[in-house]
């Protein structure tokens, strides 16, 4: 549905994404990797929030590939790539009908038509309802959205990327700051959009990463560092190394000592920085 | 609404407008109320003299409210809705009063002398349209408080063009001091006809010396039928904005006040929307100023193009309620109920008057610190009206930030105060032919 070329994204001379080449599927594919991997710039790259420094998006369309590099994020959107946030990022005070509602309007050409009630457009009213009821917030569809709980904020998050029938659904943490409880149904939304949708997640609780993906891309300091399935990512050297900094069981009793050992004689106690 | 499917009832007029009326009885009844108040106004007066003079703004002020009024909607249009304040809005009230004084003088190209008042006020508005489009090029570049800077900043400069601009007053007096329609000895007088283009029963003339008839009923005043006429178009663009609010792309509007990020995410160009907004708020903005000039026949630039115009405009916005489309027009009424309350007698009488008349004269001339109470009225509120309305200003920002009428519009429901009415007369009335409840659109 989506796939990058060596794409790469330099701020002066950091890069948070390094020449990333990838491919995502139908597979419910989930991007996991240490804070500062550059997961939110990566997502941030596909959708034209960022322009690339160098390499390629392209999407498929229509069975061909379509280039986006350097769309903006409303041509993106228009394309059929729809992301959530990390931080929830809805309309406030409207209802929560109404942010599902506004965001189906957004797709087809009805948003011009000023001199029209907007309650002649059923269709937009349909869409909203039918989101509603997925995302498992139908009967709030009357409160204004600021006055959700944090998890049902969460749940609308996704209902708002869901509007417009988008082909690829890029998912921000949906579970970022949603109690235990809550968990269970922002999961089985996550596993409910991916029937109908090629999902892209990024995600830190690992049971759901474990649980959900089918696919796992690991990022560390912007590269792809593991793509593989699940069960072969948590035996994955690399990816231990990158999250826990070639920590072992032992290590820090071991590097204690060494710097006793080092005092004084000016040598550096080698040891991987900690994530 | 499903309005258009109702058109099947009998009687003198089809059944949708009684529905419609139903569905907006708040609206209905309010016109109602504006529609009478100058006859209202002259019977209150002589029924309760002093006392009514003193509460209720002349008809006089109400013409001057109506224009004004309609420009604060305007304000409130783009600002409210969007969350872009156009500081600079005053500019696009000064293209539409330059315009129609301008276009009648024949100092414009193209426009000939004497051309008519609606034409100049349909003409000087797309004037302003195509404005606000050159002005969003630039400041839709930047949000928040720059984009109020450079909006601000574009209507001062036209603020000083017109202070120093010759061509304005060809050949006479200093611009400064504004520029009068009809002022050049060889263009005929300023009879501002306002009503339905080229339908001449439709018409009147407006201004001090125009019509005292409308539609054909005699109601012996100018100013009255000023009032009714110019109060039927800022009706008429109330309600156009109101359809537009209420409209697909008023929803986008509000989506981008609400975040505009994410409006842009979901696949808005905000770009575009932002811009139309803003071109449809100058039209407005650019109508009220020629419903201005069309009572006062003049314009000059302290009323027009300058800060302060804008100034009331939002203090209005925020009185009444920014975000209700109504709201800014009651704000107005508001301001200037306060400023001829504590104006001087004979401009509005007010409240200095009326005690003058009603407390002994031992009372008012008790000396406290060395100054009669009747000196200190006059030396610290009346004629300080703008003081006052200051201080109420500060103390609606601390204590009813949404303003009056989203004050009420909280409290009655998140949707709108018409709905509220309509829903609960409803109630109480058996509904006679089984219709639904009323699903209108007001606010």
């Amino acid at each position: 549905m989506l796939r990058t070329n060596r794409l790469t994204k330099r701020f002066g001379g950091i890069t948070a994404t390094d020449e990333v080449t990838f491919e995502l599927g139908d597979k419910l594919t989930s991007i996991i990797g240490p804070n500062g991997a550059g997961k939110t710039t990566f997502f941030n790259l596909l959708t034209g929030a960022l322009t690339p420094t160098e390499g390629t998006v392209e999407l498929k369309k229509d069975g061909g590939w379509v280039d986006i590099t350097g769309m903006d994020t409303h041509e993106t959107a228009q394309m059929g790539i729809h992301r959530s946030y990390q931080i929830t990022n809805v309309f406030p005070t409207t209802s929560v009908l109404e942010n599902v509602r506004v965001a189906a309007q957004a797709h087809g050409s009805n948003s011009v038509r000023f001199w029209r009630n907007v309650n002649n457009f059923d269709e937009h009213y349909e869409e909203a309802y039918g989101i509603l009821d997925r995302v498992g917030l139908a009967d709030k569809a009357e409160v204004p959205a600021e006055n959700l709980s944090h998890g049902e904020k969460r749940q609308l998050e996704v209902g708002i990327a869901l509007a417009g029938d988008p082909d690829v659904l890029l998912l921000d943490e949906p579970n970022a700051g949603v109690s235990s409880e809550d968990i269970d149904a922002v999961k089985a939304i996550i596993e409910d959009v991916a029937t109908d949708h090629a999902v892209l997640l990024v995600e830190h609780n690992m049971d759901i990463v474990m649980d959900v993906s089918e696919r796992i891309v690991v990022l560390n300091q912007g590269a792809v560092i593991a793509d593989d399935k699940p069960e072969n990512i948590q035996g994955d050297p690399d990816v231990q190394e990158a999250y826990l900094g070639g920590y072992e069981a032992g290590d820090l009793e071991a590097r204690r000592q060494d710097t006793a050992a080092s005092q004084g004689s000016g040598t550096e106690p080698d040891g991987g920085g900690l994530a | 609404m499903s309005v258009e499917t109702q058109q099947t009832g009998g009687g003198r007029f089809p059944s949708w407008i009684g529905q419609y009326l139903r569905d907006h009885l708040l609206l209905a009844v309010i016109v109602v109320l504006f529609a009478v108040y100058p006859f209202l106004y002259d019977f209150l007066t002589g029924q309760f003299g002093l006392t009514a003079q003193m509460i209720l703004p002349r008809t006089r002020t109400m013409l001057t409210i109506l224009a004004l009024g309609l420009f604060a909607m305007s304000f409130d249009f783009i600002s409210g809705y969007t969350g872009y304040l156009s500081f600079g809005h005053a500019a696009f009230f000064g293209i539409g009063a330059y315009f129609v004084v301008l276009g009648h003088n024949g100092q414009l190209p193209v426009v000939p002398a004497e051309t008519s008042f609606m034409l100049l006020l349909l003409i000087g508005a797309l004037v302003a349209v195509i404005a606000a489009f050159l002005i969003g090029l630039i400041s839709f570049r930047l949000s928040g408080v720059y984009f109020a800077m450079i909006t601000l900043g574009i209507a001062e400069m036209m603020y000083v063009a017109s202070n120093n601009w010759g061509f304005l007053t060809p050949g006479t007096s200093d611009p400064t001091e504004g520029v009068a329609a009809g002022s050049p000895t060889d263009v005929g007088f300023f009879e501002p006809m306002v009503g339905v283009p080229f339908v001449e029963a439709l018409q009147v003339e407006i201004g001090p010396f125009g019509d005292e008839s409308i539609l054909g009923i005699s109601v012996g005043d100018p100013q009255i039928v000023s009032y009714l006429a110019i109060g039927a178009v800022v009706l008429l663009c109330y309600l156009m904005m109101k359809r537009i609010i209420h409209s697909p792309f008023g929803r986008v509007m509000i989506a981008i006040r609400e975040n505009e990020e994410r409006a842009k995410a979901i696949g808005y160009n905000v770009f575009y929307y932002k811009m139309g907004a803003f071109m449809i708020s100058a039209f407005f903005g650019a109508v009220a100023g020629a419903l201005f000039v069309g009572y006062e026949g003049a314009i000059d630039p302290t009323n027009s193009f300058f800060f302060l115009v804008t100034g009331f405009a939002l203090v209005a916005a925020i009185i009444g309620g920014l975000g209700t489309l109504a709201g800014p027009f009651f704000g107005y009424i508001f301001l200037e109920g306060v400023e001829e309350f504590l104006s001087r007698e004979g401009s509005g009488g007010g409240l200095q008057p009326f005690l003058e008349q009603n407390l002994p004269g031992a009372i008012l001339d008790t000396d406290i610190a060395g100054l009669t109470i009747n000196e200190a009225l006059s030396a610290f509120m009346t004629g300080h009206g703008d003081f006052y309305a200051g201080i109420i200003f500060i103390i609606f920002v601390l204590y009813v930030p949404i303003g009056m009428l989203g004050t009420l519009r909280n409290r009655y429901g998140t949707d709108s105060l018409a709905k509220y009415v309509s829903a609960g007369v409803e109630k109480r009335l058996p509904s006679s032919d089984g219709e639904t409840a009323a699903t209108g659109d007001d606010d």
